[in-house]
């Protein structure tokens, strides 16, 4: 067993398990309410399953089975679904250059959700080249077996536990903006990335509050982008 | 669930995964090729750390949003802020904030 776990591709992947513990204070609420929403919307535990397992995409899955509840036309279901999830599109050549090549990318990318990203972007150039396959895998797969499983508790004991610790489901969520902040914080480098940074946070916020938090991600990221092109430019323009 | 509904399903799962997979292997492709066009776009590299930020954004608004969560959120922040100032990890930081983010709530809910 000593002789396993001294084994570097397993003590990458025990790394990458270990690292991603804290995302699940925001995985566990998030999937028992998505199993509880889904059996209320008229599906099974095991299609509910099917779809956490499947989709795997937290605010697509609710529009998803809210869509399908009201009524709404099976391609326009589809469309909004992989609508919401577009911004994916830019996550995958952010890490291109930090994970190796392998033949098993195409079902592992599958684990590739935003705070897998957010996690990966910040943790893997800190690791060894030979280290970060396996800690994508151990990071990735815990986050998706437990979202699968929150979601099977969710649906066939979601009332049960959401009305036995109340409290349980606005406390965990917290782990997750103090995780974020802790991968934020390391960027504040200069006025320039504090600027954008700032600019991006407060218009998510925002964004979220108004009622626009399907959306909230992109358009945050993209007003920080626009805010970080914008300071250089005066900044030039001063020069001048 | 009919056949069309697994149809979406289907359909839905695939065009997730196909976003996440296609755009990554396109990006590794071209940083390993011989054409010259070894580097990521510059705004490809900016956008990444936007994107961490724009979740932070996100989920900064509580489950329940009133005066007391946000209360509760604020002074969790600054903790999990001060903690990271120290230490620079990821793990204690988190821990410390969660738990003054429940003591806050906790609290409020016996008064």
């Amino acid at each position: 067993m000593r002789q396993l776990a001294s084994h570097t591709p397993i003590r990458a992947t025990l790394k990458g398990v270990k690292e991603a513990i804290p995302l699940l204070g925001g995985y566990i609420p998030v999937s028992l309410s998505f199993g509880l929403v889904a059996m209320q919307a008229g599906f099974t535990t095991w299609e509910a399953t099917a779809i956490s397992a499947l989709v795997y995409a937290g605010a697509s899955q609710f529009l998803f089975v809210g869509m399908v509840a009201a009524g709404a036309p099976l391609w326009l279901v589809v469309v909004m679904t992989l609508l919401i999830n577009v911004r994916h599109v830019v996550y995958g050549p952010n890490l291109a250059a930090l994970l190796p090549r392998s033949r098993h990318w195409p079902w592992l990318m599958h684990g590739l959700t935003d705070q897998v990203f957010a996690l990966a972007l910040t943790r893997l150039p800190q690791l060894t080249a030979p280290e970060r396959f396996g800690w994508f895998v151990g990071a990735s797969l815990l986050a998706w077996g437990v979202w699968v499983a929150g979601t099977v508790v969710g649906a066939t004991a979601g009332e049960a536990f959401t009305a036995r610790w109340p409290l349980l489901g606005e406390i965990m969520p917290f782990a997750l903006p103090a995780l974020f902040l802790t991968m934020v914080a390391p960027r504040f480098t200069d006025k320039r990335w504090s600027a954008a940074l700032g600019c991006t946070i407060i218009s998510a916020l925002l964004f979220t509050l108004y009622g626009w938090s399907n959306v909230a991600i992109p358009l945050g990221a993209a007003c920080g982008a626009l805010c970080f092109y914008m300071v250089k430019f005066q900044a030039q323009g001063s020069h001048a | 669930m009919s056949h069309a509904l697994w149809l979406a399903v289907v359909a839905s799962a695939l065009g997730t995964l196909l976003m996440r997979v296609v755009p990554f292997l396109w990006m590794q492709r071209r940083l390993n090729s011989d054409t010259g066009l070894s580097n990521m776009p510059q705004w490809l590299g900016i956008l990444g750390p936007m994107m961490i930020a724009a979740v932070l954004g996100v989920s900064i608004v509580p489950v329940n949003p009133n005066t007391i969560s946000w209360l509760a959120t604020a002074i969790g922040l600054v903790v999990t802020l001060l903690v990271w100032w120290r230490v620079r990890s990821l793990g204690w930081p988190v821990a410390a904030g969660v738990c003054i983010y429940g003591v806050v709530q906790i609290s409020v809910a016996l008064l």
